[in-house]
C-alpha cells in the first residue's frame, strides 16, 4: 500500500522538489528517506529510570507514522531522541542508514526537522521572518537570502495556509494561528523527515483540522516521511499509515490503524474501556469508562 | 494549482527582494529615526563637551578649534592622534617637529574631543555587549557584567592597585584580563553536559558574590586615600582624563567586536527562538553560545580597559533599542551602536560639568554614577509600564 503511494506520488513529489528549488536531486534519486531507531534507551540526567527503554521503530519512507500512548509513556522523549535532542544511552537512530549522531548538525537539520510541543519566540517578530528562520540549515554563515530560500518560504506559508498572517507579529496571533506559523517554519526547513510533537494539542477544532490537513497533504502529495505524536487516537488513526502505541517507554503495538486501534489495546495501553467501531473514515472510538485495576 | 502557486511566489518574492536585499533592512524607518535621533544627541552633547570646561573659550572659538584646518587638513596631525606619534612617524616617514597649533586647538583636540570619542566607543561596546548577553541568556535583565565580567575586572583592579602597584601602568589590560578570566570561570562552573541560560546566570551570581567580597576586603588594605579614589574611579566607571591613548587602545577591539556581533546577529535571532528550536534547525548551540559570549566579553573588556566598569549602560541601551525597533537582532545591534554612544556621551556631560553647574565646585564625578542615576528611574518606568519583565 505504501509502495503504491510512493510510486503514485513520485511525479508530484519531483515537481514539488523543482518548485522548491531542491536541486540536489536527492529525492528524485533515492525517493523518500527512511528513519529507523534500534534499541533506543533514552533518559534524562536527573531521572533514575530511562523514559524510553529499548524502543525500536521504523518510519516507512514517505508515509505518516503516528505515535500514541498515555501521558508519560515516552512519546515526546522518543521523538526528541529521534531528532538527536537527547543523546541515547543505548541504541542508535539511522537516517537512510547513517547514524544521525555522527552527522553534522546542519546537514542533519537539512534532512530531519522537529517541531517541538512548546515553542517560544519574541512577540515582535513577523510570521514571515519566523518562517525564514526555517532556512537556517540551508544558509552559510554569511549567505544572504537566495531564490531557493524564497521559494521554500512561500511554499511553506502557502501549504500551512497562513499567507494572510504573513506580516502579522507572532505575539498578536491566537494559539492556533501561532501553531500554523511554527508549522510553516518547520516546512520551510524543507526536510525529508518531519517530526511533529503533539501539533494539535490545545488548538480549537478549526485549527486542529487545519493542522491535520497539512499533514494529510504532506502524506499524500510529497515524499516527506512524517512521524507525529498525537493524543487523539481517532485523529491518529485517520491521519497515519501506521501507528505505534507506547506505554511505559516500550512499544506495545504497531501496524496499520485498523490493527492497532482495538478495544483490547485501549484497555491495555490507555486503561479505558471503549467501544471501537470500524467506519469508512477509520475506526471510531467511544470511550466508556476508565479502568481501575 | 502550480500556476497559482508560482504566481503567489512571484509576487511575494518581488516584495522580499526589494524590501530585504542584503542591506535593505538598514533602511527601516524606525531604525533610521533611532540613528538620527542618537546622532543629534551625540552632536549636542559633544557640542557642550567641546565648548565648556575649565579653560574658558567662547562657543565660537571652541568650534573653530574643532574644525581647525591646521589639524583637519594635516594628515600628520590626524595620524598623530589616531595612531600615536611613533606609528605616525613610521607611516609618514616624517622626522621633524609637527607644526604648532593654537592653544585652543590643542585643548580641544588633546583633551575634550578624545573624551567624547572614548565615550562613543564605550557606549557602542556596552550596548552591543549587553544586547548579546540578553539574547544568550534569554533574559532582559542581563547586562555585559552578568557573567562575572565586572567582578573579575574589579578584583584584578583592586589587586593591582593595592598589592601589585608595579603593574599600574598595565591597569587597562589587567582589568580586561580579569573580566575575561572570570567569564571563563563562570562558564566552567555552569558547564555540565552543556550549559543553559539559567545555569550561566546562576554561576555568574556565584562568581560575582565571591569576587565582590574579595574586592571589598581588599579595600581595607588600601592605606592610601589616593589608591582608594583611583579604585573607586575604576570600579564605578569614569572618563576623566581619557585621551587619544584610550581611543587607540579600544578602537581596534571595538571594530572587531562590532563586526562580529553584526555577523552573528542571525545566530542571536535564532537563540531567541529557544534552545530546542535552534537545535532542531541545526545550530551547534553550545559552540554558538560560547562564541557569542566571547564577542560580548571582548566588547565589555574593551570598554573596561578605557573607562572602568560603567554600570547600567549595557542594561538599558538594548531595552531602549528593542522598544524602538523591535526584536530583530540585526536592527537591535545596529541601533545599540547609536543609542549606546548617545547615552554615554550625554551622561558624561553630567559627570564632567554637572557638579560645577550645580555647586560651582570644580569637581568631576565618575560617569558611572550618572548612568546609574539615569538608569534606575528608567527601569522603574519600564517596570510600571509593562506587565512582563524578565524573559525575552
Amino acid at each position: 500500500m505504501s509502495t503504491e503511494r510512493v510510486n503514485a506520488t513520485d511525479s508530484d513529489g519531483s515537481s514539488g522538489a523543482n518548485e522548491t528549488g531542491g536541486a540536489d536531486g536527492r529525492r528524485a534519486a533515492t525517493g523518500a528517506t527512511d528513519l529507523d531507531a534500534e534499541g533506543l534507551v533514552l533518559g534524562y540526567p536527573d531521572a533514575p529510570e530511562p523514559v524510553v527503554d529499548g524502543a525500536s521503530i521504523a518510519a516507512e519512507p514517505g508515509s505518516a507514522t503516528a505515535l500514541v500512548g498515555p501521558n508519560g509513556s515516552g512519546k515526546s522523549t522518543l521523538l526528541k531522541g529521534l531528532a538527536t535532542q537527547i543523546a541515547p544511552e543505548e541504541g542508535s537512530v539511522f537516517l537512510d542508514g547513517r547514524d544521525v549522531h555522527s552527522m553534522d548538525t546542519k546537514a542533519l537539520a537539512r534532512k530531519l526537522g522537529l517541531l517541538s510541543q512548546e515553542s517560544t519566540s519574541p512577540n515582535s517578530i513577523t510570521v514571515e521572518d519566523l518562517v525564514y528562520h526555517g532556512r537556517y540549515p540551508h544558509r552559510g554563515f554569511f549567505d544572504s537570502v537566495t531564490d531557493e530560500d524564497e521559494c521554500a518560504v512561500n511554499d511553506a506559508i502557502e501549504l500551512a495556509g497562513c499567507g494572510h498572517l504573513r506580516d502579522r507579529d507572532v505575539g498578536s496571533l491566537s494559539g492556533g494561528q501561532k501553531q500554523l506559523a511554527w508549522i510553516a517554519m518547520a516546512l520551510a526547513q524543507d526536510t525529508d523527515v518531519l517530526l511533529l510533537d503533539e501539533p494539535t494539542t490545545f488548538l480549537d477544532l478549526h485549527h486542529q483540522m487545519e493542522v491535520m490537513e497539512i499533514i494529510e497533504t504532506l502524506r499524500d502529495e510529497s515524499d516527506v516521511t512524517v512521524v507525529v505524536v498525537l493524543h487523539d487516537i481517532e485523529q491518529a488513526a485517520r491521519l497515519a499509515d501506521r501507528m505505534i502505541a507506547l506505554k511505559d517507554g516500550e512499544v506495545r503495538a504497531r501496524g496499520p490503524p485498523s490493527k492497532v486501534v482495538t478495544e483490547d489495546l485501549l484497555a491495555e495501553v490507555f486503561r479505558v474501556d471503549a467501544e471501537v467501531v470500524a467506519t469508512e473514515s477509520g475506526p471510531r472510538v467511544t470511550p466508556l469508562r476508565a479502568r481501575h485495576e | 494549482m502550480s500556476g497559482e502557486r508560482s504566481a503567489v511566489g512571484g509576487e511575494a518574492s518581488a516584495r522580499r527582494s526589494t524590501g530585504a536585499s542584503r542591506f535593505g533592512w538598514l533602511l527601516d524607518p524606525k531604525l533610521l529615526t533611532v540613528a538620527l535621533g542618537s546622532l543629534l544627541v551625540i552632536g549636542a552633547a559633544g557640542f557642550v563637551q567641546v565648548s565648556f570646561g575649565t579653560y574658558s573659550m567662547t562657543v565660537g572659538e571652541a568650534w573653530r578649534a574643532v574644525f581647525d584646518p591646521a589639524v583637519l587638513l594635516d594628515p600628520r596631525w590626524l595620524l598623530n592622534f589616531l595612531l600615536g606619534e611613533e606609528l605616525m612617524r613610521t607611516v609618514t616617514g616624517f622626522r621633524g617637529e609637527l607644526p604648532s597649533l593654537s592653544h585652543g586647538t590643542l585643548i580641544v583636540w588633546n583633551i575634550r574631543l578624545p573624551r567624547v570619542l572614548v565615550g562613543i566607543i564605550v557606549g557602542m561596546n556596552l550596548g552591543v555587549s549587553g544586547a548579546i548577553f540578553q539574547a544568550v541568556t534569554r533574559n532582559e535583565l542581563a547586562s555585559p557584567f552578568i557573567l562575572g565580567v565586572s567582578s573579575g575586572a574589579g578584583l584584578l583592579i583592586l589587586l593591582t592597585l593595592v598589592v601589585f602597584g608595579g603593574l599600574s601602568a598595565f591597569l587597562p589590560l589587567v582589568a580586561a584580563l580579569g573580566g575575561s578570566v572570570a567569564f571563563l570561570i563562570v562558564y566552567a562552573i555552569a558547564w555540565k553536559n552543556g550549559t543553559s541560560p539559567v545555569r550561566l546566570v546562576l554561576a555568574g551570581v556565584i562568581v560575582g558574590t565571591v569576587f565582590g567580597s574579595l574586592q571589598t576586603a581588599l579595600f581595607f588594605f588600601a592605606d592610601d586615600i589616593a589608591v582608594g579614589q583611583s579604585a573607586i574611579q575604576w570600579t564605578t566607571g569614569s572618563l576623566t582624563g581619557t585621551d587619544w591613548a584610550q581611543v587607540r587602545l579600544a578602537l581596534p577591539w571595538t571594530v572587531v567586536a562590532v563586526l562580529l556581533s553584526i555577523a552573528g546577529s542571525r545566530q542571536l535571532n535564532l537563540l531567541l527562538l529557544g534552545e530546542q528550536t535552534a537545535k532542531s534547525l541545526g545550530m551547534s548551540i553550545e559552540r554558538v553560545r560560547f562564541a557569542l559570549s566571547g564577542v560580548a566579553v571582548l566588547a565589555a573588556s574593551a570598554s573596561i580597559a578605557v573607562a572602568g566598569i560603567v554600570s547600567f549602560v549595557g542594561l538599558i541601551v538594548p531595552h531602549v533599542v528593542r522598544n524602538l525597533v523591535g526584536s530583530d537582532y540585526k536592527r537591535v545591534i545596529v541601533g545599540c551602536l547609536f543609542v549606546g554612544p548617545a547615552l554615554m556621551v550625554a551622561a558624561d556631560v553630567g559627570a564632567r560639568l554637572g557638579m560645577s553647574a550645580l555647586t560651582g565646585a570644580d569637581a568631576q564625578v565618575p560617569v558611572g554614577i550618572v548612568t546609574g542615576l539615569v538608569g534606575g528611574p528608567y527601569f522603574l518606568y519600564l517596570m510600571r509600564r509593562r506587565q512582563h519583565m524578565g524573559e525575552l
